[in-house]
């Protein structure tokens, strides 16, 4: 409670710096504002390095703009906000804040422009009452075209190419616009304005493409490591008969000397298919355990190690034949010297390289061997052959943050060097 | 295997006794009679097999198969009482409420000698023809489904069982497991199972998981497994049991195959489960069986060792040709029932049989009776043929359009009465669940259009081969000749394959019909040879095609039935058999419709065939494993 409204003076206090003279709207501040204003940057400070408009909220030196005040990163008020509150309570009162300030809601473009770049800051970026809200700050029917030639020209183009920026933004934030968006556009700029125009083609295209991906991530990502993991392996295999075992729950205990030993988790998925294909491995070729291998989630990379084999080399492959005594009611197998006709022949002719079987999956909140060896452990209580096939571990040394940033920090410690092809008999 | 020998025992109806027909007819007849005379082994009776080749044996359908006048009382005589405790002394609503047969009706039955109908008179007082089989079954069809009184099919299906199962030693066995074994089955002393099924295998002999063992002495085999759904399980005495044995096949190499064994419950080590609780037939006993190390001699090898997926091929192919005519029987009881309450009900002053739909119902019941009753007893006829004719194919198609065409009557009656038809107080819903099971067991009908089809495109290819591969390679004197009968096909549209005419087995008032069927099978001739030229042996895979290749035989052989029974009926002049005229032409037309479409679906690129969108729709599905489409109401924005 007391940071939010921390945050809240701060960003007032970086408003206020743009309308010099302003006074504050609310007067109960406290003391901590009483001490916050020595960061108040002067008007004249904030004018000279205010830059005239500016399109684009991705250009690059958005620092000088008057509405973030500071210089400097470590006492930008309004970074800090975001980092010690970025709620959208906070942001929202933000909005208000200048809205009730001023009726004419000067430099109202510039405050969205900001506000705009430090949506993500603030975790509201995939909100949309927020851009709504956001676009309310536009006073109505000023912009709206009152005679054919306002309306021939572009009338007010700073405000209309501001408002298709937040449009933007929320396109590429994948995020739709609501009858709300549009009953605002309509107010503040008509109705055939150039952001509603954008508006009408963001809700053509948007809806159309709402599904176009067949395997959707979701925009929150479980936290816990072991339920990512579980969604990982899920997606990777995309096997409705896959089930997915956890091999070892991350868990911190003290051992005996005192130290905390954290035990990193370990989940596995594994199919029947697979299993089968692991039962008809000749044990005397070995399997191999490899990875790490990356896997994007949005924004989240994750890591899987896979257990697999060579392809079958030509001599070792038994041609597959229907044991005539196999079906009791019907041919399995016609008798005939008749191949399918070349008209026919529905199939491409592919060039097919192959590569050996995948046996299993698994991901670790720790890329070593010893981890990776209870994960083999587990397998093998469903696979015994494993007890009897040599594996071997090559594990590449490749990006070793883990999972996410929340977890438990996975120091490379010596034993855990990655270990080339070596050779590890169960 | 003792086939031969089988022969000689089995009793049959002579062929001597049929009257020839219509003039033109003795003449196809003392030529049956002339090739038989040559013939001791299997006779060449392929005449649904032959229809692939276009080509109408009209000699094994025409003239319809009859029986004495003796056999006939001796049946009429058998009947009767049946026919009678049926109707006064089973209870067949209680036993569908109880699922459970009281022992008293199976004691009545045992007496009755229903028991042992399919075994030979040696070994048992009764020893029926197939037909009469069929005839019996007919009534315990007919009397399984009587309203009030009526035992729940499973009772008949309890009876048929014990046949089913006496059929691997009757087939199979030798002399000595007969002698010892099939008396006491006729008589009803013992009941017998049959063990096919397991957990993880119905209709693919690799995955049965029962294991037969040598004992070290060589004189007994352990049989260790689980056997699921056995109808009679839990009261059995005696089972034919298949089972997988280690065989040293002639490379000298270890393979696992399948034996069948006669184990008797006395042996020790069986155990049957709790009985199975069913939608229908739930009378019958269905239940697991567990084998323990059963110690099994080995004189009670069927067969030989090894040879257990023969036998079980076999008995599973002759086992299922009596169904058409319990189902008829059941339609006719079921058309007595409704007619009564359709006449007798009335709404808005009219009785509710004057209104179109219901009638059509009605004609369709008839229309559905006739043609099964007809392809039934057809059947049977060839199966009493001397030697042991395979018409395993023939039955099949027997099955698999008495049980269609029974389900849909069944359903339409219900129809015809409404909410009566739904409540549990009267029969009729018990006949929708009873006759449900008739589409899945004994081979589901989706395998056994499969049999159909793979076996008459087999017989085919094998003769079609060479002229295929002459033709694929550019030999333009076939090429040409091909050409030439497109030609002629296309010009006249006149098909005559012998059945009408000078020569004709059909009576004339069936003419009509009859071209019907023979331009049908000519089209159908020249379609599998296309199947056969586009697919070659990988037809095997395109299981869509085949259905239709089924079912268009399965209305061929409907077709052929029905005319050659009609034109009995007409020629020895049976009662109303103007009516079975109708019928039967009626049956062709619609057939006729419906062949030429199936026919047209299987041409290449035909816009009619939508199979390809069909497998789309049901990957999409199963790739998902759900119904994938959003909700109407569902909205993106």
């Amino acid at each position: 409670m007391n940071s939010t409204r921390r945050c809240f003076v701060r960003f007032m206090m970086s408003t206020k710096a743009l309308v010099p003279g302003a006074s504050w709207p609310c007067s109960n501040l406290g003391p901590a504002a009483q001490i916050l204003r020595t960061f108040r940057v002067s008007g004249t400070v904030a004018k000279k390095k205010s830059r005239p408009v500016r399109t684009g909220y991705d250009e690059k030196p958005e620092r000088e703009r008057s509405l973030v005040a500071d210089d400097d990163d470590d006492d930008d008020p309004f970074e800090r906000a975001a980092r010690e509150a970025g709620t959208k309570a906070a942001f929202d009162g933000l909005l208000d804040v200048f809205v009730r300030r001023d009726v004419r809601r000067r430099g109202h473009v510039e405050f969205i422009y900001a506000a705009l770049r430090k949506m993500p800051d603030f975790g509201v970026e995939h909100d949309i009452a927020v851009y709504n809200k956001l676009l309310d700050v536009f006073p109505k029917e000023v912009f709206v075209p009152r005679n054919f030639i306002q309306r021939m020209f572009n009338h007010y183009p700073r405000q209309q190419e501001c408002a298709i920026q937040v449009l933007e933004q929320m396109e590429n934030y994948g995020l739709m616009p609501n009858v709300e968006t549009k009953v605002l556009l309509v107010q503040i700029f008509g109705e055939k304005s150039h952001p509603m125009r954008k508006y009408q083609r963001m809700m053509y295209w948007f809806p159309k493409f709402k599904h176009a991906n067949p395997y959707p991530v979701p925009l929150q990502l479980p936290r816990d490591p072991v339920d990512l993991a579980r969604f990982s392996l899920n997606r990777i295999a995309h096997d409705l008969d896959a089930r997915v075992a956890v091999y070892q729950f991350p868990s911190t205990e003290v051992s005996e000397t005192g130290e905390k030993v954290s035990r990193p988790h370990v989940v596995g998925i594994q199919s029947p298919e697979q299993r089968r294909l692991l039962a008809e491995h000749n044990p005397s070729r070995p399997v191999f355990v490899e990875g790490p291998f990356p896997l994007w989630l949005r924004k989240t990379c994750v890591h899987y190690y896979v257990l697999r084999a060579d392809p079958l080399p030509p001599e070792e492959k038994v041609e597959e034949s229907i044991d005539p005594e196999r079906s009791f009611f019907y041919p399995l197998e016609l008798d005939l010297d008749l191949d399918r006709d070349f008209g026919d022949l529905d199939s491409f002719d592919v060039d097919e390289v192959e590569e050996g079987p995948v046996f299993a999956m698994c991901m670790a909140g720790q890329a070593d061997q010893a981890t990776l060896a209870k994960w083999i452990s587990g397998l093998q209580e469903t696979n015994p052959i494993l007890g009897r096939t040599p594996i071997l571990f090559r594990l590449e040394s490749g990006p070793r943050e883990l999972q996410q940033a929340t977890e438990s920090e996975p120091e490379p410690s010596a034993e855990e060097e990655p270990l080339h092809s070596q050779g590890m008999k169960q | 295997m003792s086939l031969n020998r089988l022969v000689t025992l089995s009793r049959r109806v002579t062929w001597g006794s049929l009257i020839p027909l219509f003039g033109p007819n003795g003449k196809v007849v003392s030529n049956v009679q002339f090739r038989r005379l040559f013939r001791t082994q299997t006779p060449s009776l392929a005449f649904a097999k032959d229809l692939f080749l276009g080509k109408v044996n009209k000699a094994e359908v025409f003239p319809y198969p009859e029986i004495s006048r003796e056999e006939l009382e001796e049946i009429n005589q058998f009947v009767a009482p049946v026919e009678k405790f049926f109707s006064e002394d089973v209870d067949s609503q209680r036993i569908d409420r109880e699922a459970t047969i009281p022992p008293e009706t199976l004691e009545g039955i045992k007496q009755l000698g229903l028991f042992g109908i399919q075994v030979p008179e040696e070994y048992g007082e009764n020893a029926f023809s197939m037909k009469k089989v069929q005839h019996t079954d007919e009534q315990f069809g007919c009397m399984e489904y009587t309203t009030h009184c009526s035992p729940s099919s499973s009772v008949a299906l309890h009876t048929r069982q014990t046949p089913g199962c006496c059929f691997g030693i009757l087939i199979a066995g030798n002399e000595q497991q007969k002698a010892k074994y099939l008396p006491k089955l006729a008589s009803g002393e013992h009941v017998a199972a049959f063990c096919l099924t397991e957990p993880g295998s119905g209709s693919d002999a690799a995955s049965i998981q029962t294991r037969a063992t040598l004992t070290e002495d060589g004189k007994h085999y352990l049989i260790s497994g689980s056997k699921i759904w056995i109808s009679n399980g839990g009261l059995a005495d005696i089972f034919t049991v298949f089972a997988r044995t280690a065989v040293v096949d002639k490379d000298g190499q270890k393979k696992d195959k399948i034996t069948a064994f006669i184990v008797e419950r006395a042996f020790g080590g069986v155990t049957s489960g709790k009985p199975e609780d069913k939608l229908g037939i739930r009378g019958s006993n269905t239940c697991e069986v567990l084998f323990e190390n059963t110690k099994v001699p080995v004189e009670n090898v069927i067969g030989e060792v090894g040879g257990g997926f023969k036998a079980a091929m076999n008995i599973l192919n002759s086992g299922r040709f009596s169904m058409g005519s319990a189902t008829a029987g059941m339609i006719k009881k079921l058309i007595e029932l409704t007619a009564e309450y359709a006449a007798t009900r009335k709404q808005f002053n009219r009785s509710i049989s004057e209104f179109g739909m219901i009638q059509e119902k009605f004609a369709l019941m008839a229309m559905n009776a006739f043609v099964m009753e007809s392809m039934a007893y057809l059947t049977a006829g060839m199966m009493d043929k001397p030697g042991i004719p395979d018409c395993s194919v023939e039955a099949a198609m027997v099955k698999v359009f008495s049980s269609e065409g029974g389900w849909i009557c069944v359903s339409e009656a219900l129809q015809v009465l409404g909410g009566v038809g739904y409540m549990k107080s009267y029969p009729f819903e018990r006949y929708l669940r009873d006759c449900r099971i008739l589409l899945i067991f004994e081979g589901t009908n989706e395998i056994l259009r499969m049999y159909i089809a793979l076996t008459g495109m087999q017989h085919a290819g094998k003769i079609l081969t060479g002229k295929i591969k002459e033709m694929k390679k550019g030999n333009i004197g076939v090429a040409l000749q091909m050409f030439g009968k497109k030609l002629r096909d296309s010009i006249s549209t006149k098909v005559d394959l012998g059945l009408t005419g000078k020569d004709g087995v059909v009576h004339p008032s069936l003419t009509e019909s009859t071209k019907k069927l023979e331009e049908n099978v000519h089209f159908f001739g020249n379609t599998v040879e296309g199947l056969l030229y586009r697919y070659g042996k990988t037809i095997v895979d395109e299981q869509m095609a085949l259905k239709k290749v089924a079912d268009v035989l399965i209305n061929l052989y409907a077709m052929t039935a029905v005319l050659s029974r009609a034109s009995r009926s007409i020629s020895i002049g049976l009662r109303n058999h103007d009516h079975e005229v109708l019928l039967a032409n009626t049956f062709c037309s619609d057939a006729y419709y419906k062949n030429n479409f199936l026919m047209t679906q299987l041409q290449k690129n035909a816009p009619e065939n939508n199979d390809d969108s069909i497998k789309k729709i049901a990957k999409d599905v199963l790739a998902k494993r759900a119904y994938i489409c959003s909700h109407p109401l569902d909205r993106t924005f």
